[in-house]
């Protein structure tokens, strides 16, 4: 349980520094840190296929596409954040904290959760049969970002005409 | 069981405001994006930790893997809209795209 406390913690904590901090290479990075705490917790809590793909995917592949982003676009432009912004966050944190603390687990037994047995085959056999459709899915969101990237850094006509 | 579910949705619900907070405050583009992550962070936490507590870890599993590809589908357009954004306005500044013409 205190395992799990520190990884919890661990998480929000670079989450908040991912968000409060100013240089946004650094605030990626946080989130990296943040994804990897996700992971470990994933794999503790019996997922290790999320967790993989967490550490992979969104610690690696999402930090690279923010570092070159952030590379892209780092001359002039320095945005100016409102002041009050970062001076009340704690004071809300700690109020919502309050609330969360009291509210939730009042919360947690008015939810109606679906009856189910317990589980019986392997992950494999749940992700591609009785999951297929999810798959047929996630082709078509990975085809739709591809095209949408390809969209959005495709040269003008003008330019090929020159 | 019931102590280990509320612990883990109480954290994610300190993400899920803690990015909503920031999407609300912030005016950087790349860092209301950061928010975004932040979310969607606590969503997939609550996917596995609700699945490991309800015995359906593998049903909760597949799900979350469907949403990491969603979320870096996404993540990936919304950051060329970000470059396409800043080379055009020559700014990340959410309050210049309220500067529409037409």
């Amino acid at each position: 349980m205190v395992i799990q406390i520190l990884l919890l913690s661990g998480l929000v904590l670079f989450s908040i520094l991912a968000i409060l901090l100013k240089d946004l290479l650094k605030a990626a990075l946080s989130l990296a840190v943040a994804s990897l705490f996700l992971g470990i917790i994933f794999f503790r809590l019996g997922a290790p296929y999320a967790g993989v793909f967490e550490i992979s995917v969104v610690a690696g592949l999402i930090t690279v596409l923010f570092a070159l982003t952030v590379a892209l676009t780092r001359k002039d432009s320095e945005v100016q954040e409102a002041r009050l912004t970062k001076l009340v966050f704690p004071l809300f944190f700690v109020i919502f904290l309050i609330i969360d603390g009291l509210v939730m687990k009042g919360l947690l037994q008015q939810v109606p959760a679906l009856p189910a047995g317990p589980e019986t085959g392997t992950f494999g056999e749940v992700l591609w049969k009785a999951r297929t459709f999810d798959l047929v899915a996630q082709l078509g969101v990975i085809l739709a970002g591809v095209l949408a990237v390809l969209a959005l850094f495709r040269k003008k006509e003008e330019d090929k005409d020159e | 069981m019931s102590n280990l579910w509320f612990l883990y949705l109480f954290f994610s619900a300190l993400l899920i405001f803690t990015g909503i907070y920031c999407l609300l405050t912030m005016r950087n583009l790349i860092k209301l994006f950061i928010a975004v992550e932040v979310i969607s962070k606590g969503v997939s936490l609550v996917i596995i930790a609700t699945g490991a507590v309800k015995n359906s870890i593998l049903l909760a599993q597949s799900m979350a893997i469907t949403y990491i590809v969603v979320e870096v589908s996404l993540v990936a357009t919304a950051l060329a809209l970000i470059i396409n954004i800043y080379k055009k306005n020559k700014s990340l500044d959410v309050r210049s795209l309220s500067k529409l013409k037409g």
